[in-house]
């Protein structure tokens, strides 16, 4: 088991820069997990890890030893390909053992080793069968299943669920969180699915266009977004973004969007300070938004008229799709008893204090 | 009714594209089967009492035991060092976007076979390499190799690049994963190409026919050697081609699905 540090790596294919300057440290035995839209240079910094892609410039560092220069069969790393990439000329048992025949382990550990892996995954079955006679799932158990028999110091996972359907997908989650506790194992999960990071990680490490632009636990990243694109990127639906002006009134501070005001809760007052009169973003999740429950007053000023553009029914909740002013936002609220209609105005509280307000220009946030 | 007719049209057509190349086919046999003064009468003779005689003729009288011996060695050779040489050459330019060289090998193949024999001759006898299997090998590698890499090329491309990544972090060396992974994921273009390449040698002749000599003559040279001065052996024409054709033709039978598979299976994705 290792840890990995990246240290100010970047790649630059001709004149695209693919990872810029990018400096990670993975703890031993941690479940990390790099995330960002397609593009965002995740999966070439995985690749780099590996030693399948050369490095710019930067240092990779895998338990204490500098990879740059090590091909991937030395750097004692295993990895799981988002096409499960099983030798179709070999059964279960050969695409399990194949990395340890090839560094010549005796057939007694390749065996034992293939039926514990096969026992770990469930696939004792299928052993004999080629990987065209599996099922997506399977394969992917394979693939998974041949990376734990090498028993390297590092995996690492590349989209591995994105081929999977849906219910799979949920399945699979939870048995790779399970399979990471019980090999005690670091693992490097790149991963395009916000919900796959925030169920599965860690840590996680949220990217775009090349750049790192967060490092946390997931609830961390969730509640404290350090810009307006990771708090766009984590939570579904998306958080809303609303243009806004900061305005002060009678010594309180307010967001005014131009069709609705809100007041700013005290807790913001000293860092909206320096931003007084220029444009902002406001942030609110649409789960921060709850239809105005008549039994508690008149709230705190934070309530807002809205009519209900689309009504999307899940179960115990809804998403409304409301226009408030000239904004169109998405609220995520409890199915009310009696079922909203399209085109009712009706009252929804923000939850301020869970709010965000980040900089027009520099996307950074404020609050 | 009209599905009879169908079916009258479908194999009258068939019968009409495929019976020229027949004709000539049964022809040649029938050759082998006459003796010398049926063959040249007229009207031909298509009823006759067939003998045997022609074909134990060519080996008596025209050694041809160690013709199909020549050509049997000349083709396996330039086969494999195609083979040997062409795979990692296909694969590189596939791997490595090469288009360039491989228009160069296409380049070398276009060119007509008459303008490299006078260099070649002068150059072989300089190296006294006439009348070896070397020169002979050396020269039929000018057909066999650009078939085998325009071939295998197309296979390679259409390789999943993961699986090679795969194979690396496994362990392998980028050897190792051509040898153990890659070779044997294309093994029906090798079968083709292998086949392509060894029907090409056993049937060329304008080399053979000018660096050939009477220890490494190949059966197509043999055979044009029935045409002598005073007469044309055609009753012995006739046998010695039905013994070249037929092992090709009979090797072809057997692997004529993986020739077909191996001519399109490279051309699609997945």
């Amino acid at each position: 088991m290792a840890n990995v540090i990246l240290k100010n790596l970047v790649k630059r294919f001709n004149a695209v820069t693919a990872v810029d300057n990018l400096s990670i440290e993975i703890h031993d035995r941690e479940f990390a997990v790099l995330v960002g839209p397609s593009g965002c240079g995740k999966t070439t910094a995985l690749r780099m890890i590996a030693g399948l892609e050369t490095i710019t410039s930067g240092e990779i560092f895998i338990g204490d030893t500098l990879v740059n220069d090590m091909a991937p069969k030395d750097r004692d790393i295993a990895m799981v390909f988002q096409n499960y990439a099983l030798y179709p000329h070999m059964n279960v048992r050969d695409n399990l053992g194949f990395g340890l025949k090839i560094r010549k382990f005796p057939q007694e550990e390749i065996d034992s080793r293939v039926q514990e892996a096969a026992d770990i995954l469930g696939i004792q079955e299928l052993l004999d069968r080629k990987p065209k006679e599996l099922s997506g799932g399977q394969r992917q158990r394979v693939a998974v299943g041949r990376a734990i028999v090498r028993k390297p110091k590092v995996f690492l996972f590349d989209e591995p669920l994105s081929n999977l359907d849906a219910k799979l997908r949920v399945a699979m989650r939870a048995e790779i969180s399970k399979l990471h506790r019980r090999l005690g194992a670091t693992i490097i999960y790149v991963t395009h699915d916000q919900v796959e990071a925030m169920t599965m990680a860690d840590r996680i490490f949220i990217m775009h266009n090349g750049a790192l632009q967060q490092t946390g636990m997931p609830l961390e990243v969730y509640g404290q977004p350090a810009n307006r694109f990771v708090a766009g990127f984590i939570g579904s639906p998306a958080m809303n973004f609303i243009e806004a002006a900061l305005v002060r009134d009678a010594g309180a501070w307010f967001i005014d969007a131009g069709g609705f005001r809100v007041r700013a809760p005290e807790a913001f007052y000293a860092r909206l300070e320096p931003h007084a009169g220029r444009p902002v973003i406001f942030g609110v999740r649409p789960e921060d938004m709850a239809a105005h429950d008549p039994a508690a007053g008149a709230g705190d000023g934070n309530t807002v008229k809205a009519r209900a553009d689309v009504v999307e029914t899940l179960g115990s909740e809804i998403f409304v799709y409301l226009t408030c002013g000239a904004h169109s936002v998405v609220a995520r609220m409890e199915a009310p008893e009696r079922p909203l209609t399209v085109g009712q105005t009706l009252e929804v509280d923000l939850k301020m204090v869970k709010t965000h307000i980040f900089d027009k220009e520099t996307s950074r946030t404020i609050v | 009714m009209t599905r009879i007719l169908k079916a009258i049209l479908f194999y009258a057509g068939a019968f009409a594209l495929c019976a020229p190349p027949l004709f000539v086919f049964v022809w040649m046999i029938l050759t082998g089967l006459k003796t010398g003064v049926q063959n040249i009468s007229y009207p031909p003779e298509f009823i006759f009492l067939p003998t045997l005689e022609n074909f134990r003729a060519v080996f008596q009288q025209y050694n041809f035991f160690r013709y199909l011996l020549n050509s049997l060695i000349i083709a396996t050779l330039a086969t494999a060092i195609s083979l040997a040489l062409g795979l990692p050459a296909a694969y590189s330019i596939a791997k490595y976007r090469q288009g360039k060289i491989g228009i160069l090998i296409l380049v070398a193949r276009m060119t007509p076979f008459v303008s490299y024999l006078l260099p070649w001759y002068i150059i072989f006898r300089y190296l006294k390499l006439i009348d070896t299997y070397t020169a002979l090998t050396i020269t039929h590698l000018i057909i066999t190799m650009p078939m085998v890499i325009w071939l295998m090329v197309s296979f390679f491309e259409s390789m999943p690049a993961e699986l090679e990544d795969a194979a690396m972090i496994d362990g392998c060396s980028r050897w190792q994963s051509f040898i153990r992974i890659v070779l044997p994921l294309v093994r029906n273009g090798i079968a083709t190409s292998a086949i392509m390449s060894f029907i090409f040698s056993w049937n060329q002749f304008l080399f053979s026919l000018i660096l050939s000599g009477p220890k490494t003559k190949t059966v197509p040279v043999a055979v044009y050697n029935f045409i002598s001065y005073g007469k044309i052996d055609w009753a012995g024409i006739g046998a010695a081609a039905t013994l070249i054709v037929l092992p090709v033709s009979i090797f072809a039978f057997f692997v004529r699905k993986s020739i077909v598979q191996g001519l399109t299976m490279g051309a699609l994705k997945d």
